[in-house]
């Protein structure tokens, strides 16, 4: 059973809740504390990442004891590993991992989330993550000259995602971003109609072998095409190639970037120059997978050493949060004319989510609205009329929580604000 | 009624009194309840003899009303409530049981006053936290177990401060040791290991001191208490500031205390900086009177044994920052009374005659508890019932004394009559009950209810009331402990 | 057992369908222990309306803060506050500030800062309740125990709300005591087996001033926090002393000297897991630390009201640790490592890396009360520990303990924990034997008494006072509905 490697990391867990909030350290006041959201809305503790360590911990010894309310706290889950970031500043244990074991086992078990196995039934046939057939998938890139990195030879792969791809209001992304790697003259190329789903979100709602199948062809299209470089726009695409890929041994040498490292890349190189004034007040969302996910795996095998400390042989290094993509974004923003940037309180490793991570967005859309009204609350609270952040999910779970409450705040990805300025 | 030959074979012969004229000082006070004799006074001089006593009591069902200090007694506490009581005058055990400087603790018998502790203490290079010129008579036992306000708040962290550790008969016979006194082992036992009774916490969760303070006696018998002292400074720079604006010195008082640079800290009025000071009248203090402030702020400023002027100089750097941001002065004196003066006043018991008595004889004290927006506006409604009750508000004393490092005040009105004179005693009484009434209904808060207030008072908070007669019933289930006190 | 539907229904119509609960599947995150239900009230009229249902159903209940620390019969009601975690009011200039149990006090505190004030953090930390009474690393200068409570809002096991002193007369929360005898005699949270029956639902603490930064500069990615400067008229320093005599010495005078914001007598243990990341980097840090301290040692935080009180606390604090033969850890003369504990320890109480990290589980014997006494029996505590480090069951901490002075060593607080694998049969059943013996030691030879010892031989030896409890609990608990045990951490 994939959560028996993790027996020892849920029984460290000592019920201390340092999961259920921001590291203490960074708490600015009464407000914007919470760190979890699942904990944040549901109240009890099983909710919490410590919650779900304690009955991951009780159902390893005495068996699954699947109900209603086992599901409820399984899938009203967003994965979003904030947890883990607090509690690993001090403890020196798995978080996460178990967490998502025991979802995997949940769908193993066959106790699935109706709305879930709605979307894995459509990405098994079209090879997407939202509704839209695969003939479409590379509509919004006609007239724009992109070429195709299955027939030419390109320096960088852009993969475009599904939600950028088959979503009205986030098309606009991927224009925004061909405009700005044909600015800066870069070699890129899209898949198009083939582009399928990286499988990072299916992996995340429990399903790992639909994630392996995609991830396989993913790599396949990518080592026929000569690809050494990708590029996403997408924190979930960037974390299932970065991170997930690797995890898998299917990476290779595959270079994985997301655009908002790219474009700073860019910038210093010179290729870029914002220098157009973009006279706005914003503040930057870090996108968990991006940030605290989108650090690179370590791979690592070991046993434990038998005795009074929890330590392995080899040493454990435990993935923190510490290496997320936290500042390329953010001196991207500082390096555009006229572009004020101010902070929320929960910013980078111990960023607050979006909402729409592992499932949530569909299995309980409400769930979803209320993290992300959370945090545009959070963002009105600087001063900022606009929230800005680098992955489409996230932009789409804040649109629909701005147009619930009536809320003046706007919504960018970091590539609309970086077209404005080139 | 206990048997004159039991009490005599408790307290031994000499320590047992029927005589009328003893029996009229106890069977009234300077305070206005009801005078009711007691049968006769004891005077145990140890603690087994307090055990027989109060088994002897809960036999018969005889009231037992105890006290430490000597005359006079202002609160009506110490006077029987019901009849057929006897007084146990624990003034008797007067033993300095022990003063630790290394550990900055003391220990005493019921009986022992402040004159008498202060120079043990002293002699050890230690000094007690302490009321606000307590009369001669006054013991120290009996001003923590009321809960007096000390003079030095930086010092008083919890308002059961300086009171650490007790042993206590309770009314239903048990022996009972709080803190770090309980056990294991006797107190000598612990001595033994290099234990000290200074812990106040517990045994268990509960801090069963906190029980009898603030009991007047219904709780049980206090045999010994311990208290924490604080090192005798080796170098001090006392100060006043006066002003007619109260808001200021509460203001330039809530910083001293808040950023622990003052010692010995409170308020006076003219009224009682000048009824302290005389030594003749009325000449005397009407012109003191007249030459003060309003309001007079008094503090200490203290070095110890590193560095005591260094230490001294960066409070009075940082002091006069607040001073010229406020637009006051701290001097050395503020009309003919200097600081230096007030403090030797005030780090020893009162001189004799006891300073509330030397104007007119007698005096009726009302105090409170309150915060820092409420204070002035509490003095205006107790201006206002002076007034109106005919008692001029300007001879009014008024003392307030920051408590618990700042997070109260007690504010004490003391009213000074002539006890002789039927009307003035006639209007103080009038007045006492009224501005009690008025006070507690503008949010005076009477945390240790007295007198025939007491009871007005308590049915404001009849959750409390409920819960501390449970407490009383367990520990004193035949009433036998100062009855008709409290809410008892 | 679970509860009757219409029982049930009658919760759920107080608190909500969404705040009650009976689903074995969130038990085992409350103690692996099957209760009736977990309910999450609201307020305090919620807290009322649930426990008043409990004596009319004699059904058991207990409360919960963010609940650390558990022991709890299974078939009670679980009340978990964590709905209840507004603060409701900051008094500046009367020092106090209002809470609901679920404030953790990382948010108060933070608050706090912003407004030049500070109060008690406990040493379990800043993610438990700001409400709890405990101690903490910081109670020279902000008190510990029973004794930052002022007044506090409690509902009785009956089901009454009782207001304790001026709250109760006059709706202020800055007195806690009165009219009369104090409630605070009976009204305090603890750990296990004792607790005030009934729940606290809301509670005034006394604040302290704060001479740092309304926040700290922090820089970094976890786990690696710093300070990016170490606040202006602050200083942290750690010093070793040749014995525990001279330490004790130096202590002391620190104390009456009153110049030390906090003074916590860390190990060099201690010392190696706050500012070390991995339990790998720790002992390598421990084994590295512990070759340059001379003896035993405590941290030192000092902090000016102004540029004078700096110089004069730090020529103060220099003279004692030099009249004391002490040495001063360079590793904490470096401000990355400074700044580090100077967070850790005012922001954060440090607790989790030191106690759990290691192994998942320690087992400690904490003393409040009177510092050389207690000190002088860790000692022998401490000497014992060495077999069980020798055999490798526990973490070799060189037998250490740790403590600290209390409102400028007035008090003091002593502990002495070994932290080991649970899972280890071995290891859990020395580490309980070790506790019980050192206990029975400090019974036997009079240093104190372990009130979490069996009852029947302590309650006697501490003045009877278990029976006194006991008539106390029964008397304010006619239905017996809020058992002992349990606590608000």
């Amino acid at each position: 059973m994939g959560l028996e490697q993790y027996k020892g990391d849920m029984d460290m867990c000592c019920r201390c809740s340092a999961c259920k909030f921001i590291p203490m350290q960074k708490v600015k006041g009464l407000q914007y504390a919470n760190a979890c959201p699942s904990i944040a809305k549901y109240n009890f503790h099983a909710y919490s990442g410590g919650g779900r360590l304690n009955i991951g911990a009780a159902m390893l010894k005495d068996g699954m004891k699947y109900t209603d309310k086992l599901l409820d706290i399984v899938y009203n889950c967003q994965m979003c590993g904030a947890c883990g970031v607090s509690c690993n500043y001090a403890m020196d244990m798995e978080v996460l991992e178990p967490i998502s074991e025991f979802r995997i086992q949940c769908v193993a078990d066959g106790k699935t989330n109706p709305a879930l196995d709605k979307v894995i039934g459509n990405l098994r046939k079209q090879g997407s993550m939202v509704p839209g057939a695969k003939s479409q998938r590379g509509a919004w890139a006609a007239g724009l000259n992109v070429k195709d990195a299955a027939k030419e030879k390109v320096d960088v792969l852009y993969h475009v995602g599904c939600l950028t791809s088959f979503d009205k209001n986030m098309q606009k992304m991927a224009r925004a971003t061909v405009k700005i790697l044909q600015k800066a003259g870069v070699n890129f190329g899209i898949f198009g109609n083939a582009e399928t789903c990286c499988g990072g979100r299916a992996y995340q709602m429990g399903y790992p072998e639909d994630f392996l199948a995609q991830a396989r062809k993913n790599m396949a299209m990518i080592k026929k095409a000569g690809v050494k470089t990708v590029v996403t726009g997408c924190a979930d695409g960037y974390q299932a190639f970065k991170v997930l890929y690797d995890r898998f041994n299917l990476k290779g040498d595959l270079k994985v970037l997301h655009i908002s490292e790219y474009i700073d890349i860019l910038i210093r190189d010179g290729k870029l120059k914002p220098r157009r004034k973009v006279n706005m007040a914003v503040t930057y969302h870090d996108p968990c997978r991006l940030g605290r996910l989108g650090e690179s795996w370590v791979h690592w095998e070991g046993k434990k050493i038998p005795g009074d400390r929890f330590v392995y042989d080899p040493p454990k290094p435990y993935r923190r949060g510490t290496n997320g993509v936290y500042e390329p974004p953010r001196d991207v923003l500082k390096a555009i004319p006229g572009l004020k940037l101010a902070e929320m309180t929960r910013i980078k490793e111990y960023s607050w989510c979006c909402g729409a991570g592992g499932g949530v967005s569909e299995s309980n859309p409400d769930f979803a609205r209320w993290t992300a009204q959370d945090r545009i609350e959070e963002a009105v609270s600087t001063g900022a009329g606009a929230i800005v952040t680098a992955c489409p999910w996230c932009e789409k779970t804040f649109i629909e929580a701005i147009k619930d409450s009536g809320s003046n705040m706007k919504v960018y990805d970091i590539v609309e604000i970086v077209e404005k300025a080139i | 009624m206990i048997a004159k030959e039991k009490l005599v074979k408790a307290v031994g012969a000499g320590n047992v009194s029927y005589d009328e004229a003893v029996l009229d000082e106890y069977a009234s006070d300077i305070s206005f309840v009801n005078s009711v004799r007691p049968v006769c006074v004891v005077q145990p001089r140890n603690t087994a003899a307090v055990h027989k006593l109060v088994k002897l009591a809960n036999d018969t069902q005889t009231p037992l009303v105890p006290i430490s200090s000597g005359p006079p007694h202002f609160r009506g506490d110490t006077v029987p409530g019901t009849g057929g009581a006897v007084i146990v005058n624990m003034g008797g055990m007067k033993k300095i049981i022990n003063v630790d400087r290394a550990r900055r603790v003391a220990m005493i018998e019921p009986g022992v006053t402040y004159g008498e502790l202060i120079p043990a203490a002293e002699k050890e290079g230690i000094r007690l936290n302490m009321p606000l010129l307590p009369r001669k008579s006054k013991t120290v036992v009996g001003s923590m177990l009321e809960r007096e306000p000390v003079i030095m708040p930086k010092y008083q962290w919890d308002i059961s401060d300086p009171l650490a550790c007790i042993e206590v008969i309770f009314g239903s016979g048990d022996e009972f040791r709080t803190g770090q006194a309980a056990g294991p082992g006797t107190v000598k036992e612990q001595w033994a290991v290099g234990g000290i009774q200074k812990a106040p916490y517990g045994p268990g969760v509960a801090s069963w001191h906190r029980l009898i303070q603030g009991s007047q006696g219904t709780m049980g018998i206090v045999t010994w208490a311990s208290m924490r002292c604080e090192i005798l400074p080796g170098l001090e720079e006392p100060f006043v500031v006066g002003s007619s604006n109260l808001e200021t010195l509460l203001e330039m008082t809530s910083w001293l205390i808040r950023l622990r640079m003052v010692n010995e800290c409170f308020i006076l009025n003219n009224t009682n900086l000048a009824a302290i000071f005389a030594r003749k009248w009325p000449k005397d203090y009407q012109a003191i009177k007249d030459a003060l402030p309003t309001w007079t702020l008094f503090y200490n400023l203290a070095g110890y044994e590193y560095y005591p002027e260094e230490r001294i100089s960066s409070y009075i750097t940082d002091i006069t920052e607040i001073t010229q941001r406020l637009g006051v002065e701290a001097v050395k004196a503020v009309g003919e009374v200097s600081a230096n003066e007030i403090l030797k006043a005030v780090q020893q018991p009162s001189a004799e005659p006891y300073w509330k008595l030397r104007y007119k004889g007698a005096c009726e004290d009302i105090y409170l508890l309150t915060i820092h927006d409420k204070l002035e506006g509490l003095i205006g409604v107790m201006n206002d019932q002076a007034d109106k009750a005919g008692y001029a508000s300007s001879d009014l004393g008024i003392y307030i004394q920051p408590i618990v490092q700042g997070t109260g005040y007690h504010c004490e009105f003391n009213l000074f009559y002539d006890p002789d004179n039927p009307s003035e005693r006639y209007r103080v009484k009038g007045l006492s009950a009224a501005a009690i009434k008025n006070l507690a209904a503008h949010g005076a808060f009477f945390s240790r209810p007295y007198g025939e207030s007491a009871g007005m008072i308590l049915n404001r908070d009849a959750a409390t009331v409920a819960i501390l007669n449970k407490l009383k019933g367990m520990f004193d289930p035949n009433n036998v402990m100062n009855p008709g006190k409290i809410c008892f | 057992m679970a509860l009757k539907k219409e029982v049930y229904k009658e919760f759920e119509s107080v608190v909500g369908e969404e705040n009650i609960c009976d689903d074995p599947a969130i038990m085992p995150s409350y103690y692996n222990t099957e209760f009736a239900a977990v309910i999450l009230p609201g307020n305090t009229a919620e807290v009322q309306a649930v426990v008043k249902l409990c004596n009319k159903h004699k059904l058991m209940f207990r409360p919960i803060c963010t609940g650390w620390s558990g022991m709890f019969p299974k078939d009670i009601i679980l009340l978990d506050l964590r709905r209840m975690n507004h603060i409701i009011e900051i008094n500046e200039k009367n020092m106090y500030a209002v809470v609901e149990p679920y404030v953790i006090s990382s948010q108060l505190q933070a608050e706090l800062f912003k407004r030049g004030l500070n109060f008690c953090i406990k040493g379990a930390g800043t993610n438990c309740s700001a409400m709890l009474r405990g101690h903490g690393h910081m109670d020279q200068t902000t008190s510990g125990d029973d004794r930052n409570h002022l007044a506090i809002e409690w509902i009785t096991p009956a089901g009454d709300i009782v207001r304790s002193g001026a709250l109760g007369s006059t709706d202020d929360w800055f007195c806690g005591d009165g009219p009369g005898p104090s409630l605070r005699s009976i009204l305090t949270s603890a750990v296990p087996p004792g607790v005030t029956p009934g729940v606290f639902t809301k509670a005034a603490v006394k604040l302290y001033h704060w001479p740092g930064p309304s926040a700290y500069s922090l820089q970094g990615v976890s786990p690696h926090y710093s300070l990016s400067e170490i606040p202006p008229n602050m200083m942290a320093r750690y010093y070793s002393f040749p014995s525990v005599e001279k330490m004790w010495q130096a202590e002391l005078a620190i104390g009456e000297a009153e110049i030390s914001f906090e003074l916590m007598g860390f190990n060099i243990s201690m010392v190696a897991a706050n500012i070390t990341t991995s339990n790998e980097e720790e002992e390598e840090t421990f084994n590295r630390l512990n070759k340059e301290v001379q003896g035993p040692g405590f941290f030192v935080i000092i902090a000016g009201n102004s540029a004078a009180d700096f110089a004069y606390k730090k020529k103060v604090l220099e003279k004692i640790v030099s009249d004391a033969s002490g040495k001063s850890l360079k590793a904490v003369e470096d401000p990355r490592i400074e700044g580090i504990l100077m967070a850790q320890c005012t922001r954060i109480s440090a607790s989790i890396r030191e106690t759990f990290r290691n192994g998942g589980a320690f087992n400690s014997i904490p003393i409040m009360g009177q510092r050389d006494l207690t000190i002088k029996w860790a000692i022998g505590a401490g000497k014992a520990k060495e077999p069980l480090i020798e055999k490798g069951l526990i973490v070799d901490d060189g037998g250490a303990f740790f403590g600290w002075g209390v409102e400028q060593g007035h008090l003091g607080k002593t502990e002495i924990f070994c932290k080991f694998d649970p899972q280890n049969a071995e290891a859990k059943a020395a580490v309980e034997e070790w506790q019980k013996a050192q206990n029975r030691r400090a019974f036997e030879e009079r240093y104190f008494a372990s009130t979490m010892g069996p009852q029947d031989k302590i309650g006697p030896a501490l003045c009877n006072y278990d029976k006194w409890w006991s008539k106390l609990v029964k008397s304010i608990d006619p239905n017996g509905v809020s058992p002992e045990g349990g606590s608000l951490v």
